[in-house]
């Protein structure tokens, strides 16, 4: 049993309003992506790490993963596509010879390794992590339309880890339907029909989008490392 | 006889409001302007206008430290005193420790510290023979944790001991020194540092630049020394 695995660093920045990426903005003084590929780094049974960067940063991304030490020939940096979900297809052509393929993204610098593990050691072939949702959602636009049963629903987190090969073919599956998901779990559960295990995640896994993300996320990590100051420094 | 004074990093941020406020002191009467954009330096003079002192630009990049003798022998020839100096030029490119360049430590150091100190050399050699005043602008970066910051945190922290070590070195000749630490101002860098910040909410070069006025303020006797923090209350 081979893993490779995905991490998604295809952001240009926009919604988070900053002249980088987003995969680039520094957390506690280092990159977004530092912190994801740190932790990688302890996982043996990752055996390749594909890093989907931006064409224009590709070699920004290079750079960036050489000067933090982290070894070019089990990191290594291809260029995405124009969405997310190409960026995965093409991480999946990356990845030929494994088995089972973890995703992550550079925008959640807050994983821990023992959810890495915990994700590679579940029995199940294909798990997401998911947290309860803590507040009410209905379906609407300009009207409500429908309303939603909150205790149905997960708010969907990364990493995933799926088998490779079933994978493969929901992406295919879907890309010769021209359908778009925002997420893995979702594009297997519509096309592989196969069960997606759902570990309970942690909100501290934060999605790095939008600036009030950020300023979360240095609080978060000052308390982890037990220090008190952030890179945007508020005094 | 009007005072004389310097100001580097004239062409923005709290080095333009500097020198729009000193242009209103009745007791300046002559403004050297340095920074290296000559457009903007032009802009800066043009804010202040007519009828105030004497505004001469010096279009120049610190961090040619081999031409400041220079620079400042020619200020001090075209106004004959250089009653005070304003060291607020400064530089950042902020990145984690195994980011930053060697070029990018040098170039953050030759501006932040080692201009400022050659500088004050020079300027010092002109106020032999009266009472001057010195003002260096550190930041609150160089007396706290600033991860991600590490080569203009540490050259921050250098202006402060640079110019508590010169308050006492200068003392016998009457001339004062000065370090003064702001903290968020609304200036070019803080855009790139925090973009989704109204920088309406926070200290503006303005504010920041009444303090430099006040402290250059030949009533003011009895600050110089010590890092003052410059921060607005939220």
């Amino acid at each position: 049993m081979t893993t490779g695995m995905i991490v998604l660093a295809g952001g240009v920045g926009k919604r988070i309003g900053r002249p980088v990426p987003k995969q680039f903005l520094l957390l506690g003084g280092n990159p977004l992506l530092v912190h994801v590929l740190e932790k990688v780094l302890t996982l043996e049974q990752i055996i390749d790490v594909v890093i989907t960067c931006p064409p224009a940063y590709l070699d920004e991304t290079r750079q960036l993963v050489a000067n933090h030490g982290f070894d070019d020939r089990r990191f290594r940096c291809i260029e995405g596509g124009a969405s997310r979900q190409e960026s995965v297809y093409r991480g999946l052509e990356a990845l030929a010879g494994v088995d089972s393929v973890v995703i992550h993204e550079a925008v959640r610098p807050l994983v821990t390794v023992d959810e890495f593990r915990s994700l590679l050691d579940a029995p199940d072939d294909n798990v997401m992590f998911g947290i309860p949702i803590p507040f009410t959602v209905l379906k609407g636009h300009d009207y409500v339309e429908q309303l939603l049963e909150r205790s149905e629903l997960v708010n969907v987190q990364l990493p995933q880890k799926f088998e490779a090969g079933p994978l493969r073919a929901a992406h295919e599956a879907a890309r010769r339907d021209g359908a778009t998901f925002t997420e893995d779990a979702s594009l297997f559960y519509r096309y592989a029909e196969a069960p997606v295990r759902i570990l309970t995640g942690s909100e501290r896994n934060l999605k790095i989008t939008v600036p009030t993300d950020l300023i979360i996320a240095e609080a978060i990590y000052a308390d982890l490392v037990g220090r008190g100051s952030g890179s945007v420094a508020r005094d | 006889m009007g005072r004389v004074a310097v100001i580097t990093g004239a062409s923005q941020g709290i080095g333009r409001a500097t020198a729009l406020r000193l242009a209103r002191q009745p007791d300046i009467s002559g403004l050297a302007l340095v920074a290296r954009s000559e457009a903007k330096l032009h802009e800066t003079r043009d804010a202040i206008g007519d009828g105030g002192p004497e505004v001469e630009c010096y279009p120049y990049d610190l961090a040619d430290l081999e031409g400041i003798p220079d620079l400042v022998a020619s200020i001090h020839r075209r106004f004959g005193t250089i009653d005070a100096l304003c060291n607020i030029a400064g530089y950042a490119e902020p990145s984690a420790l195994l980011d930053t360049t060697t070029e990018n430590v040098v170039r953050t150091f030759t501006i932040n510290v080692m201009a400022m100190i050659v500088l004050i050399r020079e300027a010092v050699r002109r106020m032999q023979h009266h009472s001057a005043k010195i003002l260096n602008v550190a930041s609150t970066a160089g007396i706290s944790s600033r991860p991600g910051w590490v080569a203009y945190a540490s050259s921050k922290a250098a202006v402060v001991s640079l110019s508590a070590t010169l308050s006492d070195e200068l003392a016998g000749r009457g001339i004062k020194v000065y370090s003064i630490s702001p903290g968020r101002c609304a200036t070019d860098l803080r855009r790139i540092l925090a973009p989704e910040e109204d920088l309406s909410t926070i200290m503006q070069p303005e504010e920041v630049a009444d303090v430099i006025a006040r402290l250059l303020d030949e009533s003011e006797a009895i600050l110089d020394g010590q890092n003052i923090i410059v921060r607005r209350q939220i």
